[in-house]
């Protein structure tokens, strides 16, 4: 054994913690054989994978140490109460309510009677649809393998869902996933599989919730899988409160003339360490990837973006624009990644950044590995402040100066709050933006 | 009479530099004012002082609008009493839409006496047929890709809209085609009347056939050099600016 060897052995027999040998069998027995061996393939890989530390690259910005698990008791209870229905159920076909670990599923248009998809829970899913969970479950968008956190979601998920949108099915209204996490001490480990085969279309929409008083853990992991030709919408809301900590790791995989489309909406929790992205893996298939994050107080968003192209005549293009104040601190990195043979391939990425307050940092990363060639590649990053004349052009007209900011900050995100599909989604992010912009302006 | 908009011996610099050196003139009710100046006189350095641009700062002097020192107001509160800076350079605001911009600046002028939001759109609608502006304008981002004489009728359009009641036109004219600055001139005409003063500031004596001034000032190294009435303004329609030029020796004037 060589000294890293050594050294990497060691670090791989850290769990974290909480997350130990007792609390993997009491979690697993009896449970269905097939989830049982998904998660033991996830648990030994959890076992065998180093934990990362500050020193490593990913999590130079962002030290692990800030998660502490030995604060919050592994697994949230099933809930006592029930969700409250909300005034957004309407816009959607189906609406499926997280609450603690329990999961209820509402098929509000019937669509799951009719066959036109299936919403189900993990475990539901592994009875009925066995075929789909061995294929999709920990499959080529998230295997086991790919970190520590990820193979632990993969070993310990309390929330599983699963959805599955047939051949050529197009949903009208979409499928709406509601978080409300209540339970002070718990890790919320969800784990979201979607699968859109050929030719479908649909959106999903996730919004999590928490209160600012529930102290929290949440290691999510989900994997989106975009047949050929089919069109996928996915659009998160992050608006966890202030004592939610989240670590998640995403991953979209594309086939040939099929498209993602996915907004992140980060806005809440206290530390968030996010990677995600897209594999444009089969010719003429696309990525749009749009983004927006904000931080005030002293909350932490870090967030890594994956635009992977491995196949040829594959485009991707990404927006991400945040804005830091008080003593937030965005961390912006975004790879770009052309596999060998991937010729033809069209790739964009734009991160813009608004420093608003002395205290705020923004930093942002960006990179690139190419293996082929005959591509065309961009990548451009601004970080800086609201431009003077444009303020003083809006005072100039009466605006008042916060006014005036607040406007310019709100044009800012404008473009990426212009592709939400939903008005009661687009009116909540520009209502929280406001919350953070009138309490800092 | 007492003065409508009185600028005394103003003196400002931009970063340390002096660019106004004690410079006065008062705009009566109901007149309209043209001031001529070569470049670097501070022809835009006075249209920035006047509306109150956090760069300029002011060393000496004052501007007085129906009474009141505005010096010691912020922009936003010179734009409330009634005063308006057309830009000569308007900046690009992506993000924020016409309409939304100007129903903004309506709402802040107006205040209590605000528009509905219906009433205020068939008034700008209107507004924008007056001055030439497409009505897909709306639902785009402020001055973003615009042409250069589209910014300047957007200003104008800016000016229809809050209607305030004394203006400042730096340097409208410039770089504008003769129809858009025929068009620009009618829609600086519809508010000029008893209730408002207007000072022109400009390069070129073309807009002055369109915009009649009462009253001609001369701005040379951050002073008025030379100021004059209907008879100045009539010689120099007569006779152009070359006129002024050999008055005042090239040098002064150099363009």
């Amino acid at each position: 054994m060589s000294m890293n060897d050594t050294a990497l052995a060691e670090k791989a027999s850290e769990t974290i913690a909480g997350f130990t040998e007792e609390a993997f069998s009491a979690l697993t027995q009896p449970g269905n054989p097939l989830l049982r061996g998904k998660r033991e393939e996830a648990f030994a890989e959890y076992l065998r994978l180093p934990a990362p530390h500050a020193f490593d690259e990913e999590w130079r910005k962002t030290d692990p140490a800030l998660f502490r698990f030995d604060t919050w008791s592994a697994l949230p209870s099933a809930a006592a109460g029930s969700v409250q229905p909300t005034d957004w159920d309407s816009a959607f076909d189906v609406v499926v309510q997280v609450d603690g670990a329990s999961v209820s599923i509402e098929d509000r248009t019937g669509i799951l009677s009719a066959g036109r998809a299936y919403v189900a829970s993990l475990f539901d899913a592994a009875e009925e649809h066995p075929d789909w969970v061995q294929q999709y479950l920990q499959g080529a968008a998230l295997p086991a393998s790919t970190d520590k956190f990820t193979a632990l979601n993969g070993a310990f998920w309390n929330v599983g869902i699963f959805i599955h949108i047939p051949e050529g099915t197009k949903l009208e209204k979409g499928i709406f996933l509601r978080y409300r996490q209540r339970e002070t001490g718990a890790v919320l480990i969800p784990r979201l599989v979607i699968v859109a085969e050929s030719g479908s279309e649909a959106t999903v929409v996730e919004h999590l919730e928490s209160d600012d008083e529930v102290s929290m853990g949440v290691v999510s992991a989900r994997e989106l899988y975009v047949d050929q030709a089919a069109r996928l919408k996915f659009l998160t809301l992050q608006e966890w409160g202030r004592g939610t900590y989240q670590i998640g790791n995403d991953m979209a995989v594309v086939q040939r003339d099929a498209q993602v489309d996915w907004i992140t909406l980060n806005l809440g929790s206290q530390i968030s360490k996010l990677k995600f992205g897209s594999d444009v893996a089969g010719p003429g298939s696309s990525a749009e990837l749009d983004g927006i994050f904000c931080t005030d107080t002293d909350q932490h968003i870090d967030q890594t973006t994956l635009q992977i192209h491995s196949a040829p005549h594959t485009y991707s293009r990404l927006l991400y624009k945040g804005a830091v104040m008080d003593q937030g601190h965005s961390v912006y990195r975004g790879i770009i990644q052309a596999k060998p043979g991937a010729i033809k391939v069209d790739a964009y990425q734009t991160n813009n950044n608004l420093v608003l307050s002395n205290g705020a940092i923004a930093d942002t990363i960006p990179g690139l590995l190419i293996d082929a060639d005959d591509l065309k590649c961009s990548h451009g990053a601004t970080i800086g402040n609201l431009d003077e004349n444009q303020v003083f052009y809006l005072r100039a007209r009466g605006i008042p100066e916060h006014e005036a900011r607040k406007l310019l900050i709100l044009g800012f995100y404008d473009e990426i709050l212009d592709r939400i599909p939903y008005a009661s989604i687009r009116d909540r992010v520009h209502e929280l933006l406001v919350e953070k912009l009138d309490r800092v302006l | 009479m007492s003065s409508y908009f009185e600028i005394n011996e103003l003196k400002a610099e931009i970063e340390g530099k002096p660019i106004l050196n004690g410079l006065s003139l008062t705009v009566a009710k109901g007149e309209t004012h043209a001031l001529m100046g070569p470049n670097g006189s501070g022809k835009s350095t006075l249209a920035n002082v006047i509306m109150g641009h956090p760069a300029y700062e002011v060393t000496g002097g004052e501007i007085l609008f129906e009474g009141e020192n505005i010096l010691e107001l912020d922009p936003e509160e010179r734009a409330r009493k009634g005063l308006f800076l057309a830009f000569q350079y308007p900046v690009a605001v992506p993000g924020v839409t016409v309409a939304s911009f100007l129903k903004h600046a309506h709402d802040a002028v107006y205040g209590e006496k605000k528009l509905k939001a219906a009433e205020f759109l068939k008034q700008l609608r209107a507004d924008m047929d007056f001055v030439g502006v497409d009505q897909t304008f709306l639902n785009r981002y402020l001055n973003d890709g615009f042409s250069g004489g589209e910014k300047k009728r957007m200003e104008i359009l800016q000016m229809l809209t809050l209607r305030p009641r004394m203006a400042v036109m730096d340097e409208t004219d410039s770089g504008l085609d003769i129809d858009a600055l025929k068009v620009v001139s009618m829609g600086v005409n519809k508010l000029v009347g008893a209730e408002f003063g207007l000072l022109v500031i400009t390069h070129y004596e073309r807009i002055l056939r369109y915009i009649h001034p009462d009253h001609l000032h001369v701005l040379i190294d951050g002073k008025v050099a030379f100021s004059g009435g209907p008879e100045l303004v009539k010689r120099l329609e007569e006779e152009g600016y070359d006129w002024v030029r050999n008055e005042f020796g090239k040098e002064a004037l150099m363009a």
